[in-house]
């Protein structure tokens, strides 16, 4: 019985078999062919689609950013180099779990909180998606090699090289060259969108001084290049680039060691000095005190070392030279011009001077600073004498003579209340007071009690040092007036210096007196520094002489100048004429103040000097003017300053 | 190589004679067209494997190791009698069971599965693999001793001995092999004329049970993957990754392919596992749309000789193991190749004989070799 089921049961089980297997095997040509028709879905009709994405995925347009121009001084020393540094990058999209790697990386080199911060910061004004946003700049080589071995577990993570700013001097020239600095979201939109483009691949931008000025020629034109990219963003091969241009190589009229004779001059003592080249307008040397190390901003300052900077409470970052105030007694000599060009004096014009000045029909006195010393004046004074013994009486009586508006109209012509800078736009203006001026700016007449003030320098009129040194350059460069300059020329590729020739329109605006005037101001500026103790008549030595004197070291040279002294607060005069002179502190001082130029024929410089509260101008003032003087008169070879490599090593441990 | 009467139905040429040359490879017990359309595919995945494991070769020459092993093992197989697998099958299926105990018990854990077994003087290994055999083979044994079609009480047999095995698979936390030796096993019942009602039931169940499962069920990672088969652009540089970035690389490979070694995705390192359960998508990408109908074209070889052998073997037991072990061997093949061309969700099995992985290549040709068993060992009867 079973046996015979058997024999049945195979017939039917072979066919239920077969029919089985003919399903499954219509089913798996089915399968098979769905199969086919979608990869023929994918590789034939999406190709365009996917073709793209797989080329969106290796291919990477990148910017190269142009190599800054470098900054050189008049001798070819640098002033601004670029030296390469090695930074932590990261592409946003390609760092899978950027918390897991930051702490990661937090563990194995220095990355502060505020390198993070900062990150984030760059990271949300980055402008072009799947490129690389710095992280940490300046990484050690400890450091790189900790990132090379932990590389695949921070995907999107890069070490980059990347040429930044160097100052090689430090705080030698800071406020002069400026700094550059990451550029910040303001600049970026204050940019045209052809500006913004050249800017991709540049994360620095000048911020201050010639860096700022002159950026359109340093930063050059960006690159491109479009690189094939692995997974992890590391670049495999460069397809295709357009070479960035470089920027432009340029040259200042800026002398590396005068400025840092200039800077040695100054000592520890706040302040300012600006030289210029009388013929040129070039500006040799401009300098402000304290000085900062602006390598600190080139990569992003910290807020710890900002603070650092400022708890000084000396505003290092200001800078003094382009700052205006009063200027004391060295604006005598352009007060004594103009009262010659209005004809209001001649040379020969004789004042009495007893001690003081009186405005007719008022009882106050204005005193002149032979009154505080014994109650008496000059006697009979002419210009001459009134300029190299910087008497007061001579002046209150001529500014009072001239009238504020006469005043106001020829200090113009000297450049001053107006930044003639050609390329130091950030120089404040200073005032020149008039009457029109005084009603527009306070609201009120002009007294006439005002006007002495202001043929001693120590009214409402307010110069830069600049102002000053350019000034005293027109007076040594025989009345005419150059616009001062920082740029000299730039580098051409083949290495020539072309020089950079600016339309100087200050000349054609000056109110020249004849050459016997100028001439006359000019001697009696040398008598100021060289006209020796008279044993027949008090009071005929240069006001600067005793300085030079008790310096025991003739001068070398012909040798200009006038002091000044600026008052800080009033001082406080009782009804008997007699000066409170008990010690004030130090921060109510009176400044110190000293123009002064190489008085030869062909005059090579001229330069103005500030000291903060640094008391008396001939005493304070003239030996810093004397030192610049000499540092670029005297034959002896002054020395290049420093090199500041510290300061790079130092950034790498800061962090 | 047979001369068949053409009067006899297909899948009775229990009278064939082996004539001429086809009688050598008889006696050798191998299968020449199988053989050769399972070398071809072999090397042409050797080609791959090379530009996908970015031109290593030590990882090419281990892959070619363990072939030569595999086709050795094959026809080793292939010498046993079929009866030995039909008598057998009992004993190698409890066996079975008390290895997987054992895994259970001392197994070391790969990539979160406890499921393979380190003896010494051995090389690792994975029992569960030979499960996709074993499975089949007692069902094959169980369902020849009943008849056809099953009825309910054989099927519940046949469930107990699918889902023993498979829970202890489970229990290894390896859901991928469960999978399939419970697919293996339903194959074999399938082929034994599992009532049509019973499938379309079944099915209906499985459909309407599947939320249930993803609600209830299914784990953190296993509903991932299910959403993100919908919509890979939901985490496309987490969970949708791999898919993207794979269908990136297949479609961009068009027609004719980027060229061999010149696979811009697969060179670059944006496909993962590219020389595992992804290299079809370097496939795919450097030989284009021909290269992938070409790889369906050997597996269609592959199939058909499998499905001859199949329709030809000579009683139940052979023929339900045969056609089992070949669809089990589609299966594979098609799961993948869906999974990386994104009509499926993504599930960790290779690519057969293409991916890297030499314990895979070994497990698929010992059923290759049971297939051989089975075509080589036909009883010829005297005219």
């Amino acid at each position: 019985m079973a046996e015979k089921f058997k024999l049945n049961d195979h017939e039917r089980e072979t066919l239920i078999f077969n029919r089985r297997m003919i399903v499954a095997g219509v089913v798996v040509l089915l399968l098979l062919s769905g199969l086919a028709a979608w990869m023929v879905y994918l590789q034939v009709y999406r190709y365009e689609y996917f073709a793209a994405r797989s080329d969106g995925n290796r291919l990477h347009s990148q910017y190269v950013p142009p190599n800054r121009g470098l900054i050189l001084d008049r001798n070819g020393v640098l002033l601004a180099a670029n030296r390469p540094i090695f930074n932590l990058t990261v592409v946003r999209e390609t760092a899978a779990n950027l918390d897991v790697s930051l702490d990661l990386l937090r563990s194995v080199i220095n990355l502060s909180d505020d390198d993070i911060e900062q990150y984030r910061t760059r990271q949300s004004r980055r402008a072009v998606p799947h490129t690389s946003v710095p992280l940490r700049y300046q990484l050690t080589e400890e450091e790189i090699a900790e990132v090379a071995v932990n590389q695949h577990m921070l995907p999107g993570f890069a070490v980059e090289a990347q040429l930044v700013r160097h100052y090689p001097f430090a705080d030698m020239s800071a406020h002069a060259i400026g700094y550059v600095s990451e550029i910040n979201k303001d600049e970026l939109e204050a940019m045209s969108p052809e500006q913004a483009a050249n800017y991709r691949g540049t994360h620095q931008i000048g911020k201050t001084g010639v860096e700022k000025t002159y950026e359109d020629m340093l930063h050059g034109q960006v690159g491109y290049e479009t690189v094939e990219k692995n997974n992890r963003g590391q670049v495999m091969r460069v397809l295709d680039r357009t070479d960035p241009v470089p920027g432009r190589d340029i040259v200042l009229h800026m002398d590396s060691r005068l400025q840092a004779a200039a800077e040695r001059a100054l000592g520890d003592q706040r302040g300012a000095v600006v030289a210029i080249d009388p013929a040129t307008g070039g500006v040799l040397a401009m300098v402000s005190k304290p000085g900062y190390d602006p390598n600190l901003f080139v990569t992003g300052i910290s807020r710890a070392q900002l603070s650092e900077l400022n708890r000084s409470g000396h505003t290092p970052l200001f800078n003094r030279a382009t700052a205006s105030r009063v200027p004391g007694s060295t604006i005598k000599p352009f007060i004594g011009l103009a009262g010659l060009y209005n004809k209001v004096i001649t040379p020969e014009t004789v004042i009495g001077d007893p001690g003081y000045f009186r405005l007719s029909g008022r009882s106050r006195p204005y005193y002149d600073w032979t009154w505080w010393v014994d109650k008496s004046g000059h006697g009979p004074i002419d210009l001459q004498r009134a300029i190299y013994q910087s008497c007061n009486t001579y002046f209150y009586q001529l500014a009072v003579d001239l009238g504020i508006d006469r005043i106001h109209d020829y200090l113009l012509t000297f450049g001053f209340g107006q930044n003639l800078a050609i390329d130091i736009p950030e120089a404040s203006v200073g005032i020149v007071p008039s009457e029109a001026w005084k009603r527009e700016n306070r609201n009120e007449p002009w007294y006439a009690g005002e006007t002495p003030y202001e043929g001693i320098g120590n009214g409402i009129f307010q110069a830069t040092t600049l102002q000053m040194a350019s000034a005293a350059a027109a007076i040594a460069n025989h009345g005419v007036l150059k616009q001062p300059r920082m740029l000299r020329g730039t580098i051409g590729n083949d290495g020539e210096i072309t020089d950079v020739i600016f339309e100087d329109t200050a000349a054609s605006r000056q109110l020249l007196p004849s050459q016997e005037q100028i001439e006359l101001v000019r001697n009696a500026m040398v008598d100021v520094v060289n006209k020796p103790y008279d044993p027949e008549h008090r009071r005929h030595e240069g006001s600067a002489y005793p300085v030079l004197r008790e310096s025991g070291r003739p001068l070398e040279y012909p040798m200009a100048g006038k002091s000044g002294t600026a008052q800080v607060v009033e001082f406080q005069v009782d009804s008997a004429g007699n000066r409170d002179n008990t010690e004030v502190d130090e921060k109510f001082r009176t400044h110190a103040m000293f123009i002064a130029f190489d008085a030869s024929e062909k005059s090579r410089i001229a330069v103005a000097v500030f000291v903060e509260n640094g008391g008396g101008g001939g005493s304070v003032a003239f030996p810093v003017a004397r030192a610049v003087l000499d540092a670029y008169l005297l034959p002896e070879q002054p020395q290049y300053p420093e090199v500041s490599t510290l300061a790079s090593a130092d950034d790498g441990h800061a962090h | 190589m047979a001369t068949r009467t053409p009067s006899r139905p297909l899948g009775n040429s229990f009278y064939q004679l082996s004539t001429g040359r086809g009688e050598i490879w008889q006696s050798l017990r191998i299968d020449p067209p199988l053989v050769l359309s399972l070398f071809c595919l072999a090397v042409y995945g050797l080609m791959v494997l090379f530009s996908a494991s970015g031109e290593n070769v030590a990882d090419v020459q281990r892959q070619a190791a363990a072939i030569v092993v595999a086709f050795f093992v094959m026809i080793a197989v292939a010498q046993l009698e079929v009866d030995f697998f039909r008598r057998g099958a009992p004993l190698m299926f409890l066996g079975g069971l008390v290895v997987l105990g054992v895994v259970l018990a001392i197994g070391s854990e790969v990539n979160g599965a406890k499921a393979w077994l380190d003896l010494p003087g051995l090389p690792s290994f994975q029992p569960s693999e030979l499960e996709k055999f074993l499975v089949p083979m007692m069902l094959a044994w169980y369902m020849s001793t009943r008849s056809l079609p099953p009825k309910f009480r054989d099927l519940i047999v046949c469930a107990v001995i699918i889902l023993i095995p498979a829970a202890l698979i489970l229990l290894q936390n390896d859901t991928g092999t469960a999978l399939m030796v419970i697919m293996s096993g339903v194959f074999t019942v399938l082929l034994a004329g599992l009532s049509w009602k019973i499938v379309v039931a079944g099915g209906v169940a499985l459909m309407a049970a599947s939320p249930a499962w993803y609600i209830f069920l299914a784990q953190p990672h296993q509903k991932n993957r299910i959403l993100t088969f919908f919509d890979p652009y939901r985490d496309p540089t987490g969970a949708g990754y791999n898919i993207i970035q794979s269908q990136i690389a297949i479609g961009s490979g068009g027609v004719q392919g980027k060229g061999w070694l010149n696979g811009a995705q697969s060179q670059l390192d944006f496909i993962p596992e590219s020389n595992t359960d992804f290299i079809l998508a370097v496939l795919a990408e450097e030989f284009g749309l021909l290269g992938v109908l070409f790889l369906i074209f050997l597996y269609l070889l592959v199939l058909a000789r499998g499905f001859y052998i199949a329709f030809t073997a000579q009683d139940t037991f052979s023929r339900l193991l045969a056609g089992s072990i070949v669809l089990t061997f589609f299966f594979y093949a098609f799961v993948n190749m869906a999974m990386v061309s994104g009509l499926m969700p993504v599930v960790g099995l290779p690519l057969p004989l293409v991916s890297k992985g030499g314990t895979s290549i070994v497990t698929l040709l010992i059923g290759f070799g049971i297939l051989m068993s089975i075509q080589t060992h036909k009883r010829v009867l005297p005219r």
